[in-house]
C-alpha cells in the first residue's frame, strides 16, 4: 500500500505538471458553465428546467469524458512506448500498480473537475439539484467507470503512440460536442439527437441529467442495463488484449 | 569459481527467424562479463530472455540459481537493470524517479547517497529530459543500484556517448566491480570490452563464437589486438 500511495503521489503530481489535463479537465467546463450561464442560464431548456439545471449534469461529465478518452488511453500508450511498462518486469513490483496508480490519478482529476463545477454552481450561480445528491454521485460513478473501461479499451486496442492519439481525438471530439456534455442536448435537431443517442456517454449523461432534475423515466433502469454491460464488454476486452509492450 | 547466471542451450525465434540460437554461458561471482557481437546480433533478447521478460523456445536460463521470469521478486530485490535505451516519464525530475523506483524495493539504498557518487546531486531537482547523455547514462547506473544488488545488468549502456562521457560511466563500473558487484553487460565497443570485462563471450545471429577471458580471446586470433580478433571471428576482413 506503501508502495501504491508512492507511485500515485508521484504520477499525480506529473499529472498536474502537464496543464493539459487540467485544462481540459476542469478549466473548459467551469469556463462553459460560466457562459453558459451568462447567455441562458435562467432560460427554460425543456419541460420545467432552466439551461443551467440542464447543464448541471453534462459539464460534471466533461472531467470524465476527458480523463477516459485522453488521460487514461494517452498515458498507458505512452509508458508502453517508452518501455516504462516493460522496465516494471525488471523489479520487484507488478506493473500493475502503475497503471492503477494512474487510473487513479485520472480519478482524482475528474473528481476535482466535478468539485469545481458544483462549487461554481452552487456558490456564484445559485445553482440547487432539484433531484437527490445521493443518487446522482451513483450515476456519475456508473458513467465514470463505464467511461473509464472504455478508455482502457483504446489504450489496449492501440499498439502505438500514434494511433492512440489519432483514435482518442476520433473518440473525444465527437463525445464531447455530441453528447451534450458541452453543447445541450436539447439544441439539436432530431436527427442529430438520435445519431448522438449512440454514444456511449450520451446514455451516461441522459442518466445523470435525469437524476440530477429528480426525474425518473422508466428507461433510467435501461441505461443502467447497457452502461453495466458496455463496462463489462470493454473491461473483458481490454484485460484480454492488453500489452504491457 | 562460483557462477550466478547460467545459461544452456538458449533458443528463441521471432517470426520463423532464429535470434537466438543454442546460447550456452556462465557468468561468476563478482565478475565482469560482456556479451558482444553486432547490432542485431541477439545480445538485447538474450538479457531480455535472462531477465525473463520474454520466453525461450528452449533451453534454461538461471539468475541467482532462479528462473526470473518465475520468482520475480525474489530475484529483482537482488538483481539490479538498466534496458536498452531507458525512457522516463514526460517532464518528471531526478528526485521523483528516484523516488518512485526505490518504492518499489523492500531495503532501497538512500538514492541521495547514490546521486552523490554519481556526480549527480546537483541535478537532483532537475528534469531527467534535460540532462545530457552522459549524465542520463549515469542516472540510470544509479537507478539500477537503488535495491543494493548482487548483479547489474547494462544493456548498451554506453552508445551514443561521447569519449569522455563514455570514460567516465568505466570509471564508475571499475569502482561498482571493487565492491564486489557482479556486472552483465552488452557493448559492441571493443575497447570498452577491452577496459572492463574479465571474461566476454561473443556472438553472431544468436550463436556463440567464443567466450573467455579478452587474453584468450586474443590469442585463439591471429590477431594482437580485440577490435581485429573480434572481426576476425565475426568472418570480417580486417583492414590493415
Amino acid at each position: 500500500m506503501k508502495r501504491f500511495l508512492s507511485l500515485y503521489s508521484i504520477e499525480q503530481k506529473l499529472a498536474l505538471r502537464s496543464c493539459d489535463m487540467l485544462i481540459f479537465g476542469v478549466f473548459m467546463p467551469v469556463g462553459i458553465l460560466v457562459l453558459i450561464s451568462v447567455i441562458a442560464g435562467s432560460k427554460m431548456a425543456g419541460e420545467g428546467y432552466t439551461y443551467l439545471e440542464g447543464s448541471f449534469a453534462s459539464l460534471i461529465a466533461v472531467g470524465v469524458c476527458a480523463m477516459a478518452f485522453m488521460g487514461i488511453p494517452l498515458t498507458i500508450a505512452d509508458y508502453r512506448d517508452k518501455k516504462i511498462l516493460k522496465h516494471f518486469f525488471a523489479t520487484p513490483c507488478s506493473p500493475a500498480v502503475l497503471l492503477l496508480a494512474d487510473v487513479l490519478c485520472c480519478f482524482v482529476t475528474a473528481a476535482a473537475s466535478a468539485i469545481a463545477v458544483s462549487i461554481v454552481s452552487v456558490v456564484c450561480l445559485g445553482y440547487r439539484m432539484p433531484g437527490n445528491v445521493i443518487a446522482f454521485i451513483g450515476a456519475w460513478l456508473l458513467t465514470l467507470v463505464c467511461m473509464f473501461s472504455i478508455g482502457l479499451m483504446i489504450a489496449s486496442l492501440c499498439r502505438t503512440v500514434k494511433a492512440a492519439n489519432a483514435v482518442t481525438s476520433l473518440v473525444y471530439f465527437p463525445m464531447l460536442f455530441l453528447s451534450g456534455a458541452t453543447i445541450p442536448y436539447e439544441l439539436f435537431p432530431t436527427g442529430l439527437q438520435r445519431l448522438a443517442a449512440f454514444l456511449p456517454l450520451t446514455q451516461g449523461i441522459k442518466l445523470m441529467k435525469a437524476v440530477s432534475l429528480g426525474l425518473t423515466p422508466d428507461s433510467l433502469w435501461l441505461i443502467i442495463v447497457l452502461l453495466l454491460g458496455i463496462t463489462v464488454v470493454c473491461s473483458v476486452v481490454s484485460i484480454k488484449a492488453f500489452r504491457w509492450e | 569459481m562460483n557462477s550466478c547466471i547460467e545459461v544452456s542451450n538458449l533458443t528463441k525465434s521471432f517470426h520463423g527467424r532464429c535470434v537466438v540460437n543454442g546460447l550456452s554461458f556462465q557468468v561468476h561471482s563478482g565478475e565482469v562479463f560482456g556479451l558482444l557481437g553486432h547490432n542485431g546480433a541477439g545480445k538485447s533478447t538474450t538479457i531480455e530472455l535472462l531477465l525473463g521478460l520474454q520466453k525461450a523456445d528452449s533451453g534454461s536460463a538461471t539468475i541467482l540459481g532462479l528462473n526470473a521470469g518465475k520468482h520475480r521478486k525474489e530475484v529483482f530485490e537482488r538483481v539490479g537493470v538498466q534496458l536498452q535505451a531507458s525512457n522516463y516519464q514526460n517532464a518528471i525530475r531526478v528526485d521523483e524517479i528516484c523516488q518512485e523506483m526505490a518504492a518499489l524495493y523492500k531495503k532501497p539504498e538512500d538514492y541521495h547517497k547514490l546521486l552523490k557518487e554519481y556526480s549527480l546531486e546537483a541535478f537532483e531537482k532537475a528534469r531527467v529530459d534535460k540532462l545530457s547523455g552522459g549524465e542520463k547514462q549515469r542516472l540510470s547506473v544509479a537507478l539500477a543500484l537503488l535495491n543494493q544488488p548482487e548483479i547489474v545488468f547494462f544493456d548498451e549502456l554506453t552508445t551514443g556517448l561521447d569519449a569522455t562521457a563514455r570514460r567516465d560511466v568505466w570509471k564508475h563500473l571499475k569502482d561498482l566491480k571493487k565492491k564486489g558487484t557482479t556486472i552483465f553487460l552488452t557493448t559492441h565497443y571493443m575497447e570498452e570490452a577491452e577496459s572492463l570485462c574479465d571474461r566476454i563471450c561473443l556472438i553472431k545471429a544468436g550463436k556463440k563464437l567464443i567466450e573467455g577471458t579478452v587474453k584468450e580471446v586474443i590469442e585463439k586470433s591471429p590477431y594482437g589486438n580485440l577490435e581485429e580478433a573480434y572481426l576476425w571471428f565475426m568472418g570480417e576482413e580486417v583492414v590493415q
